[in-house]
Parts: C-alpha cells; structure tokens; sequence
C-alpha cells in the first residue's frame, strides 16, 4: 500500500543574469569614475556688524549675542589688532593693542593667550583692522590663531573685522 | 563533413553572488555621491585653517544659507559665471530682496538689530585681497545681512 513517491525534477524558469550584470556593471562605472570626495571644509561663524562708532556698538549690542559679562563697555573689552600688509599681500606686521607681536601663528596664538587668559584684562572679543592688500589667506591664518587662542581661555570666539584706514597703524 | 553533436560539457558560473556584490557597490556609490556639494566651485582654492568647524549636514539642510564663491581676483562666480562688481552688488541685492519676500510671505518681521536671518557663506579663494572681500561683505551688511560664514579647509 506505500506508493513510493518519485522526485521530479522541477524545471524553473531560466531568468538570463548577465544583460543585468552587465548594466550595474555600467553604473557602478559611472559611479566610481563620478565619485569625487568633497573635500573637508569647516567655517568660521560670526557675526558683522556694519560699521559704527564704538559707543552706538554698545548701546546696540547683536541680537543674538548675550548680556555683556561684565559692566565695562564694548571699546574697553575689545582687543584693537592690526595687520599690515607687505609685498605681495603677505602678512609683514601683526599689532595687538599697539605692541607688536611676532609674525608666526604660534608666537601669535601665545601672545593672544596672554591677553585673553588673564583675569585681570577685560577682553572678551577682538575688532582686527585689515590692511586692504592682505592676502585672504593671511587673514585666515590670523583668525585662526584667535580662534584657537579665544577656546583655550575657554571664552567663546567673537571677531570682527574692518578695513584698516591709511593713517592707522604706522 | 556534417559536424556531430558531441556531448559538450558547458560551464555555467553562477553569476548571482556577483550580481549582489555589484549591487551592494552601487548602493555605495549612490548614497555617498553629493549631487548638490553646496555650490562647490572648483576654480576656489580655500585657505587652511586647522580651528574652522566642520558643517554638519543637519545644519546645513535646516539653516537658510547663501553661498557666495569669490575668485582669486575678487570677482563673485555666480552659476559658473564672473560676475563684476556691479553685477555682484546686484545679485546680493537680488538675493536680499528674495529673503525679505519670504520672511513676508511667511508673515516675519524682520529686526533692524538682527538683520536677516540668512547666512552669507563666503568661499573666498586664498589669493584674493581683504580689500575684495570686505567689498562683497559691506554689500552684504548694507542690504541686512548680519550672519556670516568663512569657510576654510580644515586640512590640507
């Protein structure tokens, strides 16, 4: 009374893979030979401005920046810098509160650290004039020493900056 | 001289698994491709500056930006073009009065104090002047533009 079952070979449908293989082929091409990695780009975040007397700037402080840490007007807490441009747009000079200061991002970032670091100085933000010829490259290798100099203070970075009129830093 | 049909032994790879590992590449390629690389204009060689912040993609979706590409001799590229001054100082214009239609059609006001909530992005080429860039800032400033962004690379 056992019937023997007999294994029948199913036949399936033959589906052809290669034209498929051969179109992700043809993208995956294209997209390694489109494929081209932004490169690393970071920002510096301020707020500018336009320019005015110091004493307005007091009076009229950015909407998004906070209640001044202390009582001391703007003017007093803002480190005056300026950067004198050479030839070629190179940066020749770096004054910080009318001494100078050497013309190396490190020797900058520690003599920076000096003013910001100190209980007994005001400075909470800095106003850098620019010489109109600096190289903008320059400029970014100046704001970075600030930058790098405002967070080992531990105070938050505000800059601004402005051209530097003719008759000013001689 | 009829050829016999002789009992030929056929290879057949199975082409399956190589079909998935292709897929899985394309998968790949597709999610990290940047279509839009935030106006990414070649021709604009960023300084370095090893302390500029990394833009994270969130912000970059949520906040209202405008990116402008200044070249080396300070002339903004617009859609690929050079653009000269007056030009530029037109399309800042343009651009401004754009982000003052929407905050009103969205029924914002703008304070005078605060300026317009949109971000200037600045991708300045590194041999540019100040002088050039500061012109295209003041612009900015003067059609309300608070917000600003220089962008950096963080690394060589």
């Amino acid at each position: 009374m056992r019937r023997q079952k007999r294994k029948q070979k199913v036949e399936g449908p033959n589906v052809p893979i290669a034209p498929m293989l051969d179109m992700a082929f043809q993208l995956l091409t294209f997209f390694v030979l489109t494929y081209h990695p932004a490169p690393q780009e970071g920002q510096f975040v301020m707020t500018l401005l336009p320019p005015q007397p110091a004493t307005a700037m007091a009076a009229a402080p950015a909407a998004n920046q906070a209640a001044p840490s202390n009582e001391l007007p703007v003017a007093l807490r803002t480190l005056p810098t300026i950067l004198k441009a050479g030839d070629g747009g190179s940066l020749a000079r770096i004054v910080v509160e009318q001494n100078e200061v050497p013309n190396d991002p490190k020797a900058l970032e520690e003599a920076l650290g000096k003013y910001l670091q100190d209980p007994d100085l005001p400075f909470d933000q800095t106003l850098i004039k620019v010489d109109p010829k600096l190289r903008y490259a320059e400029l970014m290798t100046v704001i970075n020493a600030f930058s790098n100099a405002f967070v080992k203070a531990r105070k938050d970075p505000k800059l601004s900056f402005v051209e530097l009129r003719p008759d000013e830093g001689e | 001289m009829a050829g016999s049909v002789t009992g030929e032994v056929r290879a057949e790879p199975n082409l399956t698994p190589l079909l998935d590992v292709v897929f899985q590449l394309i998968t790949f390629f597709m999610l990290v491709v940047n279509f839009t690389a935030d106006n990414y204009d070649q021709r604009v060689h960023l300084p370095v500056a090893g302390s500029a912040r990394p833009v994270e993609d969130t912000q970059r979706v949520s906040e209202d930006r405008i990116v402008l590409n200044v070249d080396r001799e300070g002339h903004l590229l617009v859609g690929g073009q050079v653009q000269p001054l007056n030009e530029a100082l037109q399309t800042i214009k343009h651009q401004a009065d754009l982000v003052k239609l929407n905050l009103k059609a969205a029924g914002q006001k703008v304070d005078p104090a605060s300026g317009l909530p949109t971000t200037i992005v600045f991708r300045a080429d590194k041999d540019s002047t100040f002088s050039s860039v500061m012109t295209l800032i003041n612009a900015c400033q003067t059609q309300g533009f608070r917000k600003f962004a220089l962008k950096a690379m963080t690394s060589t």
